[in-house]
């Protein structure tokens, strides 16, 4: 096992700040399909980053051994020496901090055999599908930072459950769990009934049309639309001039019900966080707040080159979102879809793809149910169609936002999220010809 | 660490039916300028051990921790996790002892960090003379050594360098705003400087960038198609590299990157136009896919995923060529030494026909030179794509007219390969980083082909 205090003090002596981060993890996957486990996967893992700032220049490695410490801190070294001041960088957060505890409890969550559950988690939905698969990931994870001036410890352990059933005519659905509490254990027990229930929404299915529409995006798939879109409010990114947020601080940009965070404070998802990577406390932090852009992601470096205060986002390289909370409305599902005269709600969504990051135009494919309504009912299910649009326009067509929200997780399409519903008018669909 | 692979051997040969160990490390070196600041230099060692035993279900399991004791009790989780019952069918492949390795000319080892660090300047100094505003540039090393041996007797030992350079690139003039990428990668040493012609193929997108930002959109409708050897790439990656995995095929991707609009029994279903050869091909000398023998140890070779139009052959490794009663193809790949092994490509291209792009291009009235791409998505059976155009052209009577804005295709995949009615006798291949897998596995990749021209496709 490595020794973070001892490869601190051995960093620290060739450096004018370190910062060291230990992250041990253990996880264990279970992969299914086609109504049968394909594999059970395990990581037992530790891994130390350390960066190094001598003046303005600054290097970066990672350690999976520690006898390998004494070369790679030589090459460090002279690294050092070699390489050009890094303008970005300023210091590492010089404040002394200290950090609160985590309010969480897991221990039923824990004690969830993954096998086992995967098992009967099959068996419940089979009578009602053709085949059905997922993944079950169960992980601990425990972190330790120290730098010139702070230290912390800090660890989580979340389950995230994804299935996508087929029915007879080979039409998907899908559904999604991610959680750290035990508060949620009866979600998750619920998965299957939830996806049965969205399997009866599936009738008429075709080819979906052309045309503007009124979609209902459901936490999932709202998810996935945030999950593209907070990367771009890092200091970083806009700093690159790569971003939709670039020069539209203070600016609106969406509907005034529109409000979205990175909450690592959220103790019952599974990217909580109580400091960040040099040691600052995770906040809560509103990236878009009543249709305003409020805030970028920061560390304490490029807060000090935007002259603002750090959120609590280090990367010390580039600051990055936890996770997302999507600020609940008042309405419900049931309401949102019955009053819908014509319109579109859509469970799941892949391939999100940008042809321009200053205006976040972006086409994404939706899959997983995509159910035409008509007179506040759903008529018809489709297939084959696109999204392509802008999120700047989505934002601002926003209408309604229900008051029920889901904590979602799936696959590398979706950060950690806890989304409401959304409706959103006047959405673009295209497709192939 | 690799002094525990013998031993694991031993120790879990005993305990499965059959039972593989691995060790890998990759040593990289990146450096990453953002507007002409170098705001990351790093190096990182990432290696450790994984575990594969087969009995009633497949388990796999890794761990970095230099420990015998915790190195034990993870193959003794992985046998019981093998036990309970699920999928176990790996096809009979012969063992094979052997090692290998791709040769550098300019050893990565040789160059120095001020070298590596001068290269981004020089393509720096270079954008910010064209007047490209926004720049962000990477170039990164990576020597990956590895060795696996299974209780069946297979012993591989090899060792492959690469060097690789990213640019993402933005433009804006008078409140017109055009992005674009540039991925290079090549397997051997920083001889890969000079092979991709670094600073001209930045210059030319550099030129072309500030040019499609001016440019207009074309009126909707149904023009001919002259397509650069970056489309055919993307093309033949998307759409018939991704459909002929065999995993894909069987439903094991079926929650994450989805299954595939060819079906088991498709051998010699019509896909395209009978001038239509997709290939893929591990064996390419420097290629970034490059293998010569797969991570299952199976020997790499040549294959044509559609040969004359029709579906021919499927990748496949030994768990998907088990289940479909076959012999694999070699195409196990896993992109770290803690990831399973799964079905992937390595370098996928349109095989070269016999037309020159001047032959190609003057039978066109009314069409689109589209060289490369921008935007691009594929639903998660690989059959409805789009394509967005960044350097785009008007064709008029068989010459390039003038530069267009964003053209973009929406078509099927049938109705891609079937609307080719001329296929180039160039071949130029672009990398990328191929994503598949979960937890999610990027792998490198090269996909290319020739100028190819299609007939009456809808733009808009």
């Amino acid at each position: 096992m490595m020794d973070l205090n001892k490869i601190y003090e051995k960093v620290s002596r060739v450096s004018d700040q370190a910062a060291v981060k230990k992250v041990t993890s253990r996880t264990t996957q279970v992969r299914f399909s086609n109504n049968a486990i394909d594999i059970t996967n395990t990581w037992n893992e530790e891994l130390v980053t350390v960066f190094l700032a001598q003046g303005k220049k600054t290097f970066s490695f990672d350690l999976r051994d520690e006898r390998a410490l004494e070369d790679t801190l030589n090459r460090a070294v002279s690294a050092l020496k070699g390489i050009e001041e890094n303008n970005d960088f300023v210091s590492l957060n010089d404040r002394k901090n200290s950090y609160r505890t985590k309010g969480n409890r897991d221990e039923k969550l824990r004690l969830l055999n993954p096998q086992e559950f995967v098992n009967s988690f099959i068996d419940q939905v089979k009578p009602f599908f053709k085949r059905v698969g997922g993944v079950f990931y169960s992980r601990s994870i425990s972190e330790e930072v120290a730098t010139p001036f702070n230290s912390g410890s800090q660890g989580q352990f979340g389950i995230e459950f994804v299935a996508r059933a087929f029915n007879d005519k080979d039409y998907p659905v899908q559904t999604s769990f991610m959680s750290s509490s035990d508060e949620d254990f009866p979600l998750l027990e619920k998965q299957g009934e939830e996806i049965i229930d969205l399997s009866r929404n599936v009738r008429n299915i075709r080819e979906g049309e052309e045309g503007k529409f009124n979609v209902i995006f459901t936490p999932l798939c709202f998810a996935s639309i945030v999950s593209y879109t907070i990367p771009m409010a890092s200091a970083f990114q806009v700093d690159s001039g790569m971003s939709m947020f670039a020069g539209r601080l203070g600016d609106r940009i969406g509907s005034s019900i529109f409000t979205m965070y990175d909450d690592p404070l959220e103790d019952s998802m599974i990217n909580a966080k109580l400091f960040d990577d040099e040691g600052t406390p995770a906040q809560r932090t509103p990236v878009i707040e009543k249709g305003v852009v409020k805030n970028y992601l920061h560390n304490f470096s490029t807060a000090s080159k935007f002259k603002t205060e750090t959120t609590g986002n280090a990367g010390i390289i580039a600051p990055t979102p936890w996770q997302i909370s999507v600020e609940p409305g008042n309405e419900s599902i049931e309401d949102m879809v019955s009053s819908t005269k014509k319109g579109v709600m859509i469970v799941n969504t892949w391939y999100t793809r940008f042809q321009d990051y200053r205006e976040g135009v972006f086409s994404t494919i939706p899959r997983d149910g995509i159910f035409y309504i008509e007179n506040g009912e759903i008529k018809e299910t489709w297939r084959s169609i696109r999204i392509s649009d802008s999120l700047l326009n989505i934002f601002r067509n926003t209408e309604g936002i229900t008051k029920e929200t889901k904590k979602v997780k799936w696959w590398d399409e979706t950060l950690p999220t806890k989304s409401p519903y959304v409706q959103v008018a006047d959405v673009n669909i295209s497709r192939s010809r | 660490m690799e002094e525990f692979v013998d031993r694991a051997i031993e120790y879990a040969s005993k305990m499965g039916s059959y039972v593989e160990t691995s060790y890998l490390s990759s040593e990289r070196n990146t450096i990453l300028m953002k507007n002409g600041s170098v705001s990351a230099t790093g190096y990182s060692k990432d290696s450790g051990l994984a575990f594969r035993v087969v009995n009633s279900s497949i388990s796999f399991a890794s761990s970095n921790i230099s420990d015998w004791g915790v190195i034990r009790g993870e193959i003794d989780y992985a046998v019981r996790r093998s036990k309970i019952p699920g999928r176990n069918t790996l096809s009979e492949e012969k063992s094979y002892r052997d090692s290998w390795e791709v040769a550098e000319r300019r050893r990565i080892k040789d160059v120095p960090l001020e070298e590596k660090l001068s290269i981004l300047k020089d393509i720096e100094s270079l954008l910010v003379k064209e007047g490209i505003q926004m720049r962000i540039l990477a170039i990164n090393d990576n020597i990956e050594e590895g060795l696996i041996e299974s209780s069946g007797g297979m012993s591989i030992r090899h060792r492959l360098p690469k060097v690789s350079f990213f640019a993402m690139l933005g433009f804006m003039e008078g409140g017109n705003f055009e992005q674009g990428t540039i991925e290079l990668g090549y397997s051997g040493g920083y001889e890969a400087i000079d092979f991709w012609d670094l600073n001209n193929r930045v210059q030319q997108e550099a030129k072309a960038l500030k040019k499609a930002a001016a440019a207009k959109k074309i009126p909707p409708g149904t023009y001919d198609l002259v397509a650069g050897p970056e489309i055919s790439g993307i093309v033949a990656h998307e759409s018939a590299g991704h459909p002929s995995e065999a995993d894909r095929i069987l439903g094991r991707e079926m929650a994450q990157a989805g299954e595939s609009f060819i079906k088991k029994e498709d051998r010699g279903m019509r896909v395209g136009s009978d001038i239509v050869n997709l290939v893929d091909d591990p064996t390419i000398e420097h290629s970034f896919g490059f293998y010569k023998y797969d991570r299952d140890g199976v020997p790499a070779r040549k294959r044509y995923l559609y040969k004359k139009g029709l579906v021919n052959e499927f990748l496949h490794n030994r768990e998907s060529a088990g289940r479909m009663g076959e012999k694999s193809n070699g195409a196990s790949r896993s992109s770290e030494w803690d990831k399973e092994p799964l079905v992937r490509m390595s370098t996928t291209y349109i095989e070269p026909g016999e037309y020159t792009l001047e032959e190609m291009m003057e039978d066109v009235k009314n069409g689109i030179y589209m060289r490369s791409f921008t935007e691009w998505n594929i639903d998660d059976i690989r059959f409805n794509e789009k394509y967005v155009g960044r350097e785009a052209y008007l064709i008029r009577n068989g010459e390039i007219f003038e530069q267009i804005k964003r053209p973009v295709i929406e078509t099927t995949t049938v109705k891609f390969y079937s609307s080719i009615d001329a296929v180039g006798k160039d071949l130029q291949f672009s990398a990328g980083t191929c994503g598949k897998g979960d937890p999610m596995q990027g792998v490198d990749v090269w996909m290319g082909g020739p100028h190819i021209r299609l007939r009456d496709v809808y733009v808009r």
